[in-house]
Formats: C-alpha cells, structure tokens, sequence
C-alpha cells in the first residue's frame, strides 16, 4: 500500500477511504500526511470525505425503536426471566395482588431502562455534535474556503442572516471584545439538519469558530470538552445556545463566549 | 525483599487480598445480557435498514437475540461481540422471507462486481456539493444499493473496524476497503445527480 501511495501523485480512493477511516498503519498514515501539506486537491478530497463519513453516521441514525419496541427486546435479553415469574406466581397463589405489582415492578424497569439507553444515546449524540462541530471548524480553517460574509463589521454581518435564519442574534461592540480578538466573517452552516450561524474570530493568530442555534434546538453537548485537541465550549444566553471550538486556550475562548452571552 | 515486607503487614495483606479479589472479579466474564443489552439500538437500527420496515426490523432483533443466546458457548470471549451478533443479525435477514427476495435481486454479492462505478474518488464538482445538506444526504443513501449501504452504514454509523466488518460480511479485509471506496463514490454520485436535478 505505501508503494500506492509514493508511486503516484495523488491518493488512491481505498487509501482515502482507509485514511479517513483511522485504518491506515502509522507509516502509510504518515506518508499521506506528508502528502496532503503539499497537495491542495488531496487535502480538499480528504475534507470533502470527512464530511461525508460525518453526514452518512447523522443519515444513518435516522430510524430508533420506539421505548415499546427497545423494552420487549430488552426483556427477551434473559432467557430465565419469564420462567421464574412463572414459577413464583404459583408459589404464592393466594396473593392475587402479586401479579400486578410484578408487572408494574416490570414495567419501571422497563421505562428506567429504556430512560438509561436512551441517556447512553444522548451522550453519543453528543459526541457525534462535538465531531461534527469540530469537522465544521476544519473546514473554515482549509485554504481555499472564504466565509460567505467576508466582514469585521457587526452592522453587516448580523444583517446578512435575515431571512436566511428562523432566528437573531446581537453582536457586541468591537471594542466589548476581550483584547486581539476580531470577528472575521460568518457562515449559514446546518447542524444535525437545523441552519445555524457561524461565525468565525481570530484570537492573536487563532482561528475560533461559533455556532449559534436556537435554545430550543434538541442538541445535546457537554459544557466544556476537548477534542482532537480543540477546545469545545458550550453554553446557553437568552434564548440561543452558543458553541465555540477552537485551539486557541481555553480561558480566552470562554472570554470571547462570555463577551459574545452578554449581549444575548 | 521489599515486596516479602509489604505482605508480611497484616494491613497491607488484607490490602492486597482486596485488590487481587477486585481485579478478579472485573475479570469475569461478562453476561450476554450486559454485552447485548447496549446494542439493542443499534441492532434495531441496522435491522431496518436491512429490512426497511418497523415491525420485521423488530422480529430481526428477536429472532437475532434469541440465536445469539443459544450460540452464545461458541462464542470466545475476548472476541468482538458486536460483530459476532451483527453477523447473526445479518444471517437471519438473509435467511428471512425479505431477505430471500433481496438476495434474489440486489443483495447478490456476484452483482455487485458488476456494478460498475467509475474508479476516480471526488472530483472538483464534488466540492460544490452541499454536504451539509442533510435531506440530501439522507435520500442518496436511501437510495444507495444495498451492499453498498450495509458496508457504509457499518463503517460510518456503528463505528466497526475494517477487520470487524470483513467477519460481519464474511469477505476478505480488501473487498471491505474497496466496497467502502466504491460505496462513498457511489454517493456522492448519487448527490451530484440530486444536485443537477435542482439547478
């Protein structure tokens, strides 16, 4: 495979896939990472990949069982289950009442556990959000790709997503925001499916993206997380919640969300 | 020396005892009930898939669940759990009525040598496709044929690894790297054409 890879100019399509797909040994790794800080059009492809591998988990996740549905399976999950009901509802015959409180018994637990995975569910949403938000952040920092709204100026980036957005945001005076920190310009980007505003700030030579949503928006993420690196940041202001990521440290994203919640 | 000090204190003995019996015990096997129960959703999920209908994606997992349970001595712990019953799961579907007709139609593994996808992965055009149109992308992989699909949908969304997916499949680990390439090709084919239709 390493010889696919040196021998030709361009990356092969299995080797994009398994790049893409972490299943490339260190070495073939290595040899594609050295490839792509010299070639735009891999790197683009490999963008463009990542983005669909992300876009495929979120179409591929479309169809959950219902509570109904997750707790008949998961009471088949022991074979002994339904015999020992069996057995000691004819040990105790005389109790009527055992029955009912047996099935009510079945069913809180049925709905605690269906409570449970649907918990172990959200915590993997959250994660796939966490990726896609950082996927979103990447794809702002390629060469090549220019904001929709090219501005430093708040009075045209806010009107630029009228119409364009079912919701409005404030943006803070320039001189509100922590030092060497300036809005760059913004993007109408989809978050799990939902429109949503980024907007992109330099922090000293960093890049940091936001993500605006409605509050009401079903995401779920926690408060602060680090991912590959990148700082995600999460937070809630009047009725939006913000999303930053970015690698710049921590306490200086978590001023520029402070500073950004404030006018909210 | 040191290590024949420590355990000559009772304290520390008592200690060691505890810790040795705390590691022995999260070295048991686990059930199949705590290995099956967090995949119930999973399952489920990819059952549909493979049958595209609510109830049987349901009669799948049961049927699965139960094969599983009454397999479950041949199955060697260490081993991946997850593509062993995924393995089933695809076995029962392919042994079911749906699953019959399927095979005799698209999911015939000798078609699909056939199907004949250009070699290239994304172009430029590529690019101008909206991936962050989500509706877009769900009806491409709607419409994505089903071997195609199933390599995908085990790859991206149940999060397998290659060799995982070579058992799930039963094929070799290059058929699945090739199938993946030809599988991400063919979607994004299938979301130009979406495009094209609504320029």
């Amino acid at each position: 495979m390493t010889q696919t890879i040196q021998d030709t100019d361009h990356l092969q399509p299995n080797d994009l896939s398994a790049f893409i797909d972490g299943e490339l040994s260190a070495a073939d790794a290595r040899d594609v990472q050295q490839h792509l800080e010299t070639c735009h059009r891999c790197a683009l492809r490999v963008v463009t990949m990542t983005q669909l591998k992300a876009a495929t988990a979120r179409a591929g996740e479309r169809f959950a069982p219902s509570p109904d549905a997750l707790a008949r399976l998961a009471a088949q999950l022991r074979p002994q289950a339904p015999k020992q009901s069996q057995q000691t509802a004819r040990v105790i015959p005389l109790r009527p009442s055992f029955r009912p409180i047996a099935a009510w018994a079945a069913l809180a637990a049925a709905i605690l556990l269906a409570i449970s995975l649907i918990g172990w569910r959200e915590v993997r949403r959250s994660n796939a959000l966490a990726a896609e938000l950082l996927d979103q952040h990447l794809a702002t920092l390629s060469s090549g790709s220019t904001p929709q709204v090219i501005s430093t100026d708040r009075h045209t980036v806010k009107p630029w997503f009228q119409g364009r957005l079912p919701f409005s945001f404030n943006l803070p005076e320039p001189d509100a925001l922590p030092p060497d920190t300036t809005l760059r310009g913004a993007n109408l980007v989809y978050l799990e499916g939902q429109p949503a505003a980024l907007l992109i700030f330099s922090i000293h030579r960093h890049e940091a993206s936001v993500f605006l949503t409605p509050r009401t928006s079903s995401f779920t993420i926690s408060s602060q997380s680090t991912r590959s690196g990148f700082t995600v940041r999460s937070t809630t202001a009047a009725e939006l919640r913000l999303m930053a990521v970015s690698d710049v440290n921590p306490t200086e994203l978590n001023a520029l969300v402070t500073a950004l919640a404030k006018v909210q | 020396m040191v290590h024949a000090q420590t355990l000559a204190d009772p304290v520390l003995q008592v200690e060691h005892r505890t810790r040795y019996s705390e590691a022995h015990n999260t070295m048991q096997t686990p059930t199949f009930e705590q290995l099956a129960l967090p995949l119930l959703p999973s399952l489920y999920s990819h059952a549909f898939w493979l049958s595209r209908n609510h109830a049987e994606a349901e009669d799948l997992v049961q049927e699965t669940i139960s094969k599983s349970l009454r397999a479950f001595d041949s199955f060697q712990s260490g081993t991946n759990f997850k593509a062993w019953i995924f393995r089933i799961l695809r076995n029962t579907f392919l042994t079911s009525r749906t699953g019959i007709a399927a095979s005799r139609t698209v999911f015939l593994e000798d078609h699909l040598d056939l199907l004949e996808t250009s070699d290239d992965s994304p172009t430029p055009e590529d690019h101008l496709i909206r991936l962050d149109n989500q509706a877009a992308v769900n009806e491409a992989l709607d419409q994505l044929q089903p071997p195609l699909r199933e390599v995908l949908l085990l790859c991206d969304v149940e999060e397998m690894k290659y060799k995982d997916i070579a058992l799930v499949l039963d094929v070799p680990i290059g058929t699945v790297m090739s199938r993946l390439a030809r599988a991400r090709r063919a979607l994004l084919q299938l979301l130009q054409t979406q495009l094209r239709k609504t320029l």
